[in-house]
C-alpha cells in the first residue's frame, strides 16, 4: 500500500480551498456583515471633495476636504426594512409562482421528452439535436424572439387572437399575462437541460429490471411507476433541486422579456435594484441573506426528505 | 475529523475579524495643491458612451486635437451607456477613475455628491459659463460649484406627420379634437401615442402646472392636483377620447411607437432628438419635410418638456487636470459641437454654436432649439437618477387601472420623501 505523509492531502487541498475561501467565503462573510450595517454608497468610502480655484498667475489651486467613512452597526434595521416593505410578500409570492411553474413544467416536459427519446426511434440523433436547440441558442436571443412574439401591437400571438376575432392581450404589461409570458419563455429555455439530464438517468437503468418486470407480467404503466421512476429518483432529485435554486435566483430572462415590470419582480431583482440602482449596500445584503436562508432551509429540508425514502438499488 | 472542523472554524474566525475590521480610512488631511500648466508628455484616459456613429465624429476631432496638443495622448474607451454609471463608481471607489468621463446629467450630481469629481470652477469661469445655455448648465452646478461641462442637451418634442396633421395642436384640448378627427381604429390609424415610461409623462405634469420635486426647497410635488390631473388626462386619451391605441405593451412601446409613426399609423408622438435619424428612415418620411417637430401642446401651466443631456466631468483623483481640461475645452469648441450636431443630431449646449451659419441652416436643430427654449429642468439633486425607479411602477399601475392616479402618486410621494432623506 502506498504510504503518504499525513499532511500531503492538505497540501493538495490547499489551492482549491484557498480559492474557495477567497471567492466564496470571504464575500459571504462580508455580505452577512454588511447586512447589519447602515452601509450605502454614500458612507462606504471616505469622500474627497476637490475644489479648484484659478490663481492670478494662471495656476490652479486645488483645495481638498475629506469626509471620513461613517459606517455603523444597526442591528436588524435592514431586515426590518426588508420585511416591512409593502411589496416584499407580493414579490415573495411571485418568486414562488415563478419557481414552481418553471421547475414543474421543466420536469414534466423534460421527463416526457426523455422517455420518448429513450425508445427505439428512427433518426434519434436528429431529434435529440433538434430538442437541444433552445438550450444552445444564447438566452438573450430566445428572450428577444419571445418578446417580439408577445408584442402588444405587432406580435404573433395578438395577430392570432385578432384573426380569431378575439381581443388583444397586453402580454407584457398585465399582471397575470406578464408572469405567464416570462414563465412560458423560461420553460421553453429550460426543458432541454432537464431532458438531457433525465435521459442520462434513464439510460443508466439496467435492462434486466424491465425484462424481469415483463416476465412478472407488468404493464408499461406499471413498469414506469415501479421501475423507471424509483430508479430515476436520485438523478431527478438532484436536478430538481438545482433547478429550484437556479430559477429562484434567475432574473436575466425576466429582465429581457418584460423589462422592469413590478408584476414579474422576484426577490433577486429586488436585491439587485437595492444595490446597483439605489446604492443601498446594507439593504441589498439583507435581501441576499434572506434569499440565502430561504434556499438553505429549503435545500436541507428537501435533502432530508429525499434521504428518508432513498431507493436501495 | 475533529481537527478539520477546528481548521475550518479558525479560518472562519480569521475571516470574520478581517471583514469586520472597522474602517478608519480617511481623515482631515486638507492638503492644498497648486498646479502649473506644462507641456510634459501626458496620457489622458477618456471613458465615453457615444454610439458607433458618434464615435467616428469623436475620433476625427481627436485627430485634430493631437495636432494642436502634441504632448497629450488620449486613451479612448467606450463604455455601454447602461453600465457606465456603475462601472465608473466601481473604479472611482478604487481611486482608478478615468481622467475624463461623459456623464449623464443626473449622474453628475450623484457623482459630485459622492466626492468622485473635480470641481471645474477654475476652468469654466463666469465669462465662459455665459455662452452655455442656462438650462443645460443647471445640471452641472451643485452645491455652488461647477462639476461638469455640458456636452449635449436634449428634450422631448412633439413629432407629427405633416400629411396627417396640417398644423400641429397648440393646446392639449386641440390635441384631443384633432386626435379624434384622425383616429380610425378599423384602419389601425390613431391620432396620438404615448409611452408607459414615466419620462414621457413628465411633460404633461408641467403642462398642467405641476412639478416633480422642487430642487430648491426639496418639496415633493408629484402627488399634487396638477400631476394627478395630468395622469388622468393620459388615461382619458385611451379610455374616453380613444385617440391612442387600446393595447398597452410597456416593454415594447418605444419600438412600437416608432414603427407606427414611421408607417403612418400614429400621426403624432413624443420623442427626442436622438430619434430623428430613425424617424427619417420610415416610408412616411421619404420626404424629410414631412416630419414636423415642435413643442408639446400646452396646458394651463404652459409648455412642458424635460431637459436632458450629458456633461464632460473630470475625476477627483486625476493628476492631469490641465490636460483633461484642454481635451474638454477642445471638444466643446463651437465648431466641434456643430460637427456632432450636423452629423449625429446631438443638440449643442452653447449659444455661439447655434449662431454658426451651418447650424442655423439645419431646420431640425432649430426646431429643437425652439422646444428647448421652453423646456423644464429636472430635479438637480444627487438622487435624480433614482426618482424614475419609483415613478415607473406607480405610473404604469395607474395606466393599467390597478390603482387610481391619486393613490399611485401618493405612493411615489412617500418613496421620494424617503429617498430625499438619504443624503
Amino acid at each position: 500500500m502506498l504510504k503518504v505523509r499525513k499532511s500531503t492531502p492538505y497540501l493538495f487541498l490547499f489551492p482549491g480551498l484557498s480559492m474557495m475561501l477567497l471567492l466564496v467565503f470571504v464575500p459571504l462573510v462580508m455580505g452577512v456583515n454588511f447586512s447589519f450595517q447602515n452601509i450605502t454608497q454614500r458612507n462606504a468610502y471616505p469622500r474627497t471633495f476637490r475644489i479648484t480655484e484659478r490663481m492670478p498667475d494662471g495656476a490652479v489651486k486645488i483645495t481638498t476636504r475629506k469626509e471620513a467613512a461613517e459606517v455603523k452597526y444597526v442591528g436588524f434595521e435592514n431586515y426590518r426594512k426588508v420585511f416591512k416593505s409593502q411589496s416584499f410578500w407580493k414579490v415573495f409570492g411571485q418568486t414562488l409562482t415563478w419557481t414552481f411553474f418553471n421547475v414543474f413544467f421543466h420536469f414534466v416536459l423534460g421527463l416526457g421528452l426523455a422517455l420518448i427519446l429513450n425508445q427505439q426511434l428512427r433518426l434519434k440523433g436528429l431529434w435529440r439535436a433538434l430538442l437541444l436547440i433552445p438550450w444552445a441558442v444564447p438566452s438573450y436571443i430566445t428572450a428577444f424572439s419571445w418578446r417580439w412574439m408577445f408584442n402588444g401591437d405587432y406580435g404573433f400571438f395578438n395577430y392570432l387572437l385578432e384573426a380569431m376575432g378575439l381581443a388583444r392581450i397586453s402580454w407584457l404589461s398585465d399582471a397575470f399575462w406578464s408572469m405567464f409570458a416570462v414563465v412560458t419563455t423560461n420553460i421553453w429555455l429550460g426543458v432541454p437541460f432537464m431532458m438531457i439530464t433525465l435521459l442520462g438517468g434513464l439510460q443508466g437503468i439496467p435492462d434486466e429490471l424491465y425484462e424481469a418486470a415483463q416476465i412478472d407480467g407488468a404493464s408499461r404503466w406499471r413498469q414506469f411507476w415501479s421501475v423507471t421512476l424509483p430508479m430515476l429518483k436520485p438523478v431527478a432529485m438532484v436536478t430538481v433541486l438545482l433547478g429550484i435554486v437556479w430559477t429562484f435566483n434567475m432574473f436575466n430572462i425576466i429582465y429581457l422579456v418584460t423589462q422592469d415590470n413590478p408584476h414579474t419582480d422576484i426577490l433577486a431583482t429586488f436585491a439587485f435594484k437595492a444595490f446597483f440602482v439605489r446604492g443601498e449596500y446594507g439593504l441589498a445584503c439583507a435581501y441576499a441573506v434572506v434569499i440565502l436562508v430561504i434556499l438553505a432551509l429549503f435545500s436541507l429540508l428537501y435533502l432530508r426528505m429525499s434521504k428518508d425514502n432513498q431507493v436501495s438499488a | 475529523m475533529k481537527s478539520k472542523y477546528l481548521f475550518f472554524f479558525c479560518a472562519l474566525l480569521l475571516l470574520w475579524t478581517v471583514a469586520c475590521k472597522p474602517q478608519q480610512t480617511g481623515g482631515s488631511d486638507a492638503a492644498d495643491v497648486v498646479l502649473q500648466r506644462n507641456t510634459d508628455p501626458v496620457k489622458v484616459s477618456f471613458w465615453h458612451t457615444f454610439n458607433a456613429e458618434e464615435t467616428v465624429t469623436l475620433e476625427q476631432i481627436l485627430g485634430e486635437f493631437k495636432q494642436e496638443y502634441p504632448h497629450i495622448t488620449v486613451e479612448l474607451q467606450q463604455v455601454p451607456f447602461s453600465d457606465a454609471l456603475n462601472k465608473y463608481k466601481t473604479v472611482a471607489q478604487a481611486g482608478q477613475a478615468p481622467d475624463v468621463f461623459r456623464s449623464e446629467i443626473s449622474w453628475t450630481t450623484e457623482l459630485a455628491s459622492l466626492g468622485y469629481l473635480l470641481s471645474l470652477d477654475a476652468f469654466l469661469d463666469e465669462t465662459a459659463q455665459r455662452d452655455y445655455l442656462p438650462a443645460a448648465l443647471r445640471y452641472a452646478r451643485y452645491n455652488n460649484h461647477i462639476w461638469g461641462v455640458p456636452q449635449v442637451t436634449d428634450c422631448l418634442a412633439f413629432f407629427y406627420n405633416k400629411q396627417m396633421v396640417a398644423t400641429p395642436p397648440k393646446t392639449l384640448d386641440e390635441l384631443v379634437t384633432m386626435g379624434k378627427q384622425i383616429t380610425r381604429p378599423e384602419q389601425n390609424k390613431y391620432g396620438f401615442f404615448y409611452r408607459g415610461d414615466p419620462y414621457w409623462y413628465t411633460p404633461f405634469v408641467w403642462a398642467f402646472g405641476g412639478d416633480l420635486i422642487d430642487s430648491d426647497t426639496l418639496t415633493v410635488k408629484i402627488a399634487e392636483p396638477p400631476a394627478v390631473e395630468a395622469l388622468q388626462f393620459l388615461k382619458d386619451l385611451r379610455d374616453k377620447y380613444k385617440i391612442v391605441p387600446p393595447s398597452v405593451d410597456f416593454a415594447n412601446d418605444y419600438d412600437n411607437m416608432m414603427i407606427g409613426f414611421k408607417n403612418g399609423e400614429y400621426a403624432m408622438i413624443i420623442n427626442g432628438p436622438w430619434s430623428t435619424a430613425d424617424a427619417l428612415k420610415g416610408p412616411e418620411f421619404k420626404n424629410p419635410d414631412n416630419l414636423g417637430i415642435t413643442r408639446i401642446p400646452a396646458g394651463r401651466g404652459g409648455y412642458g418638456s424635460p431637459t436632458g443631456g450629458h456633461n464632460y466631468v473630470v475625476s477627483a483623483d486625476t493628476q492631469k487636470a490641465f490636460a483633461s481640461w484642454d481635451l474638454i475645452d477642445f471638444l466643446s469648441r463651437p465648431e466641434h459641437q456643430a460637427r456632432f450636431a450636423l452629423k449625429n443630431n446631438l443638440l449643442p449646449t452653447r449659444q455661439s454654436t447655434y449662431n454658426l451659419p451651418a447650424v442655423k441652416a439645419n431646420r431640425i436643430i432649430q426646431d429643437f432649439k425652439y422646444v428647448l427654449d421652453a423646456a423644464n429642468t429636472r430635479p438637480v439633486i444627487p438622487q435624480a437618477g433614482a426618482i424614475f425607479i419609483d415613478l415607473k411602477p406607480a405610473y404604469q399601475a395607474a395606466l393599467l387601472d390597478e390603482k387610481t392616479p391619486q393613490a399611485a402618486l401618493n405612493e411615489v410621494k412617500q418613496a421620494w420623501q424617503d429617498l430625499l432623506e438619504t443624503r
